[in-house]
């Protein structure tokens, strides 16, 4: 008798949704373009042409192209006429050298071959910001951008230097004031250059502010210390970390924290414990054991309710009563009681730009007696020296018509300061120097090309006793350009090159120490003093009190929004460059966008959804918003677990119209939301008639689903728990056998290759460490030759990405919790989809696990992916005729198709200028092959690294040191999350990760054997 | 092999012939072996002298003419020393060349140094044209290439088409007469037509015929994209042979980024102006022993000059000469899918340039020896032994595989040369 079963494919058929009876329906998700690919069909029915003719031209063209491929090209082979020394063609030269460009500082090494920079790497040895962001190792596309400004422009024609300069003279001869704007400068010769000019010429005014502003936390300091400038953080020395609305994994005040907040992630009894309290999710809140969601008003009543809850316990005096909700209250009372108990190793990091709110921070910092220690004024930061009261007046007074020449150095004011382009018409003769015809340059009277850092010298003190070079690595790209430190020392009718000045100013202070210029050009760094002296912090009662008073009158409102920068996109000065628009974003994983961040219960009172599409894309409603009078339209949302409730989260960065082919009319600008360059505000948020906006997010599940895919343990459990045996908290899978419980490598039908001889490659990734800022993905972009294939690609999950982050939150619902209160199976599982209301989260990094039993190897009809002895699984994609079966037998989903011609094809991929532009294709690796349309790619583990390591330690005739060789992903991690090396080789780093008892291969029930392991996740919550 | 030979004999031939017949004509007799000389010259004193003209120092043709035996002597072993002792030729000639100091050979022997002025004498009367008796052996030496296949295809086609027309005539003079018509077979033989008519024949020649087409077929598509022999017309006619082959410069000297990088390197003309700015050609000679541009300079090697901006009749380079690089048509080539290694196998592997580049050292034009494909790159790895002996790399890992294969061969397969990887990435 044969039963009436029926069984659904999944949980939305059992639903019932319209979208899978629909996809049941029919194989493709979309609509095949038949009309598109044949052109219209009527006119195809009249055509004249008949089967027959039709395959005569095909069998006459397949024969005539087989015939023209019979004749081999003439290669030309062209050499140097004089080769330079210190050059060898295939071999890489390193140089080191310091980024800067107003936003963030990071000391790195330029790889060059033949004389083309292709690849940045963290400069190691610098004790400052020596590691590299997304957007550090993002910039060497930039160099190669064809949408850079070539030649000097004056009222939009192009001119030639002389007569440029000779205008820009007879202006500033005339001008009764001048003034000079620029971003943050950190280096001392530019400042020494300023000031020469200044006092030479006093009707010169020198303005510094940032596109997002830090003036109000540099205010505070200005009052505190009498210097305007920041102090840096030891963050290494940091046992208990409390942030208030401050991303500071991203960057701290210019600074770079994460190798620090690394150290203490170690699991053991000395982890940090890190507290977040924020309105955005951001990566640090991503991070924290603990995060509380806070509206953007209450952040600074935060620190308020911290100061008095400290202030208590300690004997000191309160301040007047914060305004909080309870949730905060008791987590505050936590934080207060774990900060106490690590005096002198704790932090309270503000992230307010507000006076009041960094002064209460200093307060609760020197309570904690963390002042000199975790808080290092002797230290200071000179990365973000904006002011904007200055340059609020200097808008006053352009508008006024007192500003007779304004002199704008690299900075897009007509972007970033919503009243600049109106105050701009009120200035006589305006000046920019810029990489590319930006917004503010469009609307200048003369613009003169500025050189890309790869191209020029400059110094740099971003810290106290920390002196960085920049040198150049290429000759300008286009030589009618120049440094805009030249052009100003032009215009200040100063004679010599720059690197001449430079070298002047920095020899005493260098030779005084023993450093040689070609030591300090060699190492790209040095330890230097160049005045400035440790500044006692004076704080007294009233300050805190008057400061108090501030934030105890600051209005909130209904709804607010938030501002903040991408990880990608920083303050969108970068724009312009495809591999970091389409870097997804950590937290959100959309990538070529910018959007309205909003909680889930916000969304449902507002009625504003996201819905999932059939092929597997995202729409968003679209809302409209209207803050301080001005308004933003058709912003879409993306509703984001952990956003807090009233408050909106929304990217500076975007919405430019004057970027670049890459950059254009991507999102919206955030800026022209903001008075003053407050970065929250109340907001009145509508929804939006528009169309539906579809999103380019390539993760829509956010949650594990129950399933043991990133492990993670409490600090507790990890250090008294057993983690193997009996209720052990990292147990291997088993299989109950004949032969009794069997781990998935003992219960497999293929045959082991030997991985004793000689290397074997293997990756461990520490979960405790990753924080997901995806430096790595850019890293991997670089190094491999992955393709950009824009936002209506990724769309439809075609993104190329070799290494992704897969990001989960926490749900409320778990196997314990459905036991405890009788929830059924298939509520279970559908409240199991859901994120939590106060979500934690994980970052999982996944490329090629490099299985040593791997599915894709043997479903390949042709052998395309094979294995090799040491332990790399292989692709050969001169072999591959693109079945795709390897990607749908891969458990880990890392491969990826070349669905195009992402190369060579400027009619569909243009912004993927890395491949389609002469100039652009420059960056790309020579060691690496280009894909071609149709084959399949996947991370290859570096081999072009391995290999190359190899033959180094082979041509000096001895063995391979552990670290020699890294993954490109691995040497971008500034946290040492990932470790690259031999596993057979007994005292390398990775031996030992293998033999950690944190170690886990993901899906280990598969039985694939990774070379790739993870480290569990240890959370440390109180 | 027979061209090199002959030119040897040639040059031994004449030196031999101009050593019996040659009369003296300098101021005195050296007693001196000039073939001798003519090597220690090259070896030492070619790179600032010539026979005919001034280079970095003074033409050496005539030196017996000029200088006493004695005084040649001591200078050419230590001309500081003679210099040092007051002698006002010694003085007077240094000051000539603006002070510039020749060094010193104390490790020539007298009859070494009579060698060397036995050649610069007979090497100064060389420009006259060679007694013509030598020539003889040279002329066999002239390249054949070998044209019998198409003529016999040419020909055997041609006779066909002759006994076809024959027929026809044949034919056409029967009709006319009134006679039944015949072809070939009613005129054969008996045998001829049992055989031919007879089906096991006719199978085994369909068989034959198929099977050999086949195979050709299968060889001609085989060889598609392979480009065994090409010998494109490079834009100097550089000559490995002479370079290489006759004058012995290691392959390292002009490629020398192949110990150290994936690229072997063409050389930059500034490596070639490291010999050619004291050879510019006019030397050369042709098989018959005449100079072959009439004591001119080579005009290849003027386009050396004329690519860095060298001028040779000042002996400096041109101030702000707008350099062009040669360009060379590149020979061998890899598909970009394949990342081949010059380091690898230079370097590490210590395999010989001739393995893949065949003998290159006798090449005059230069051509792809190898057919690069990948059977022959893979095979290659079966069979050659890894330096597991003599490079450190390989220490710990040359116990495991000894462990692991015992005394059979380390072949490059059995450290993993077979992987797609390697090569493809």
């Amino acid at each position: 008798m044969a039963e009436q079963k029926q069984y659904w494919k999944g949980m939305a058929e059992l639903d019932g949704s319209v979208s899978t009876s629909e996809l049941g329906k029919k194989e493709f998700p979309g609509e095949i373009p038949m009309e598109d690919f044949l052109g219209d069909a009527q006119s195809l029915e009249n055509g004249s042409t008949s089967r027959r003719d039709f395959l005569k031209y095909l069998g006459f063209s397949t024969a005539a192209a087989t015939m023209a491929a019979c004749e081999a090209p003439i290669i030309e082979s062209i050499p140097y006429v004089v080769k330079p020394d210190e050059l060898i063609p295939g071999v890489p030269s390193y140089y080191a050298s310091s980024f800067y460009d107003g936003h963030d500082f990071a000391s790195v090494l330029i790889k060059t071959r033949e004389g083309r920079p292709i690849k940045l790497e963290p400069n190691t040895d610098s004790p400052f910001n020596g590691g590299t962001n997304a957007r550090v190792q993002g910039s060497v596309l930039s160099l190669y951008d064809n949408g850079r400004l070539k030649e000097p422009m004056k009222g939009g024609e192009a001119t030639d230097q002389a007569a440029f300069d000779t205008e820009v003279r007879s202006k500033l001869d005339a001008a009764n004031r001048v003034v000079v704007l620029a971003h943050s400068v950190s280096s001392p010769s530019y400042k020494k250059m300023m000031s020469e000019w200044i006092s030479a010429n006093p009707n010169v005014g020198f303005i510094q502010y940032d596109s997002v502003d830090h003036s109000g936390k540099l205010d505070a300091w200005e009052q505190m210390t009498g210097v305007r400038a920041m102090p840096s953080v030891d963050m290494a020395s940091a046992r208990v970390i409390v942030a208030v609305g401050s991303d500071f994994l991203s960057s701290l005040n210019g600074q770079s924290v994460s190798k620090g907040y690394a150290v203490r992630r170690e699991p053991g009894k000395d982890m940090s414990r890190h507290y977040q309290f924020e309105s955005n999710m951001s990566l640090a809140g991503a991070n924290a054991d603990h995060r509380v969601r806070v509206k953007a008003s209450e952040q600074a009543q935060v620190l308020l309710a911290l100061y008095n809850e400290i202030a208590a316990k300690t004997g000191g005096s309160p301040l007047n009563k914060a305004k909080l909700g309870t949730a905060a209250k008791s987590m505050i009372g936590q934080a207060a009681q774990d900060l106490l108990g690590a005096r002198g190793a704790s932090l309270v990091i503000n992230g307010v730009n507000d006076a009041s709110a960094e002064m209460l921070a200093a307060g609760i910092n020197r309570m904690l007696e963390n002042e000199g220690r975790t808080v290092r004024m002797d230290e200071r930061l000179y990365i973000r020296n904006g002011n904007e009261a200055a340059l609020q007046s200097l808008i006053k007074d352009m508008k006024a018509g007192a500003v007779d020449v304004l002199i704008m150095d690299r900075v897009n004011p007509v972007y970033d300061r919503a009243e600049f382009a109106e105050a701009l018409e009120g200035v006589a003769y305006s000046v920019c120097l810029t990489d590319r015809m930006d917004e503010t340059a469009k609307l200048s009277d003369a613009v003169f090309p500025s050189t890309h850092y790869m191209e020029s010298w400059s110094d740099q003190m971003p810290k106290d006793g920390f002196l960085g070079l920049t040198q150049p690595v290429i000759r300008p790209l286009f030589p009618a350009s120049r440094p805009a430190e030249e052009s100003l020392m032009a215009f200040a009718g100063m004679s010599g090159t720059y690197y001449d000045y430079i070298k002047k100013h920095l020899s005493p202070t260098l030779s005084s120490r023993g450093i040689s210029w070609s030591k300090m050009v060699h190492d790209g760094f040095a330890a230097v003093e160049m005045g400035g002296s440790a500044g006692d912090m004076s704080l007294d009662g009233a300050q805190l009190a008057q400061a108090a008073a501030a934030v105890g009158a600051m209005k909130a409102s209904e709804y607010e929004i938030a501002f903040y920068e991408k990880e990608g996109m920083g303050t969108g000065s970068m724009s312009n460059n495809p591999w970091l628009q389409e870097m997804p974003d950590p937290i959100t994983r959309t990538s070529w966008d910018n959007y309205l961040t909003m909680s889930p219960a916000d969304a449902l009172s507002l009625g504003v959804t996201n819905s999932h599409q059939q092929d597997g894309s995202m729409k968003g409603t679209k809302v409209n918003i209207e803050v301080n009078g001005a308004s933003l339209n058709d912003v879409p949302v993306l509703i984001q677990p952990g956003q807090a409730q009233g408050t909106f989260g929304l990217a500076v960065g975007y919405g430019r119209t004057d970027a670049g082919k890459a950059g254009n009319g991507i999102g919206h600008n955030a800026y022209a939301l903001m008075k003053d360059a407050g970065m929250w505000a109340g907001a009145k948020v509508t929804a939006s008639d528009a169309e539906e906006h579809e999103f380019a997010c390539i993760q829509l599940h956010h949650t594990m689903m129950g399933r043991q895919i990133v492990k993670e343990v409490g600090l507790e459990t990890f250090l008294n728990e057993p983690a193997k045996g009996k209720g052990g908290w990292n147990n291997r899978t088993e299989f109950e056998t004949h032969k009794g419980p069997l781990s998935p490598d003992e219960t497999n039908l293929w045959q082991d290759f030997d991985h004793e001889t000689g290397h074997f490659w293997n990756l461990s990734i520490d979960l405790n460490k990753c924080l997901g800022c995806g430096a790595c993905v850019i890293a991997c972009h670089a190094e491999n030759n992955v393709p950009v294939v824009g936002k209506d690609e990724v769309r439809r999950s075609r993104d190329m990405h070799w290494l992704r982050i897969d990001r989960y939150y926490s749900s409320d619902m778990t196997d314990e919790r459905a036991e405890e209160e009788g929830i059924g199976a298939i509520d279970k599982f559908k409240g199991m989809e859901d994120p939590a209301v106060e979500p934690q989260v994980v970052f999982q990094p996944v490329m090629c696990q490099h299985c040593n039993h791997a599915p894709c190897e043997t479903v390949c009809p042709v052998a395309a992916t094979s294995h090799s002895a040491e332990g790399l699984n292989h692709m050969a994609y001169n072999r591959c005729i693109g079945t795709r079966y390897c990607a749908n037998n891969c458990p880990y989903k890392v491969r990826r198709f070349n669905w195009f011609l992402y190369h060579e094809n400027q009619d569909q991929f243009d912004v993927n200028y890395a491949m389609n532009d002469d100039l652009g294709k420059m960056v790309l690796n020579p060691d690496v092959t280009v894909r071609s349309r149709g084959v399949m790619e996947k991370c290859s583990m570096c081999v072009q690294r391995t290999q190359y390591g190899k033959l180094e330690a082979k041509k000096q005739s001895r063995p391979l040191r552990d670290g020699e060789v890294q993954t490109a992903c691995a040497q971008a991690c500034e946290t040492g999350a990932l470790v690259f090396g031999d596993a057979n080789d007994g005292d390398s780093k990775i031996a030992a990760a293998k033999k950690d008892e944190r170690m886990y291969y993901l899906l280990d029930e598969v039985g694939t054997q990774p070379s790739v392991f993870y480290q569990t996740k240890v959370r440390n919550q109180a | 092999m027979r061209n090199i030979l002959s030119t040897r004999v040639l040059k031994v031939v004449a030196t031999l012939l101009i050593a019996v017949f040659s009369a003296p004509l300098s101021a005195y007799d050296v007693e001196g072996d000039a073939a001798n000389g003519k090597s220690l010259f090259n070896a030492n004193c070619a790179s600032c002298h010539k026979l005919d003209k001034k280079l970095v120092g003074p033409a050496l043709g005539d030196v017996t003419e000029r200088r006493e035996l004695d005084w040649l002597l001591s200078w050419i072993k230590d001309n500081a020393a003679l210099r040092a002792s007051g002698d006002a030729d010694a003085i007077a000639i240094f000051e000539e060349y603006n002070g510039s100091v020749m060094t010193a050979f104390p490790q020539l022997s007298d009859q070494d140094i009579y060698d060397i002025l036995a050649y610069t004498i007979e090497g100064n009367q060389k420009a006259a044209p060679v007694v013509a008796g030598a020539s003889g052996a040279a002329v066999a030496a002239a390249p054949e290439k070998d044209y019998s296949v198409p003529v016999i295809i040419g020909l055997s086609l041609f006779l066909a088409f002759l006994i076809s027309i024959l027929y026809t005539v044949k034919n056409t003079l029967k009709v006319v007469k009134g006679d039944p018509t015949s072809n070939f077979l009613d005129d054969a033989g008996f045998w001829t037509r049992t055989v031919v008519k007879s089906q096991p024949f006719i199978v085994i020649a369909i068989i034959v015929v198929s099977v050999t087409l086949l195979q050709q077929t299968y060889y001609g598509l085989m060889s598609v994209g392979m480009s065994t022999g090409y010998q494109p017309e490079q834009p100097i006619a550089f000559s490995h042979k002479v370079h290489a082959g006759e004058n012995q410069v290691d392959c390292n000297y002009c490629h020398s980024s192949a110990r150290h990088s994936a690229s072997s390197g063409i050389p930059s003309t500034n490596v070639c102006m490291n010999c050619h700015m004291y050879i510019d050609g006019s030397e050369i000679t042709d098989e018959r022993g005449n100079l072959k541009y009439d004591g001119e300079r080579s005009p290849e090697i003027a386009k050396i000059y004329a690519a860095i901006g060298w001028n040779p009749e000042e002996r400096a380079y041109i101030e702000d000469y707008e350099q062009k690089a040669v360009k060379w048509i590149r020979i061998h080539n890899l598909p970009d899918l394949a990342y081949f290694n010059h380091a690898q196998h230079v370097k590490a592997g210590q395999v010989e340039c001739q393995t893949c580049h065949g003998p290159i050292e006798e090449m005059e034009e230069v051509y792809q020896h190898a057919d690069l494909s990948m059977g022959w790159c893979i095979n290659c790895h079966r069979e050659t032994k890894v330096q597991v002996e003599t490079n450190g790399y390989y220490a710990g890992l040359h116990e495991q595989l000894k462990e692991k294969y015992g005394d059979e061969p380390i072949t490059v397969e059995k450290i993993g040369g077979l992987e797609c990887g390697k090569c493809h990435y």
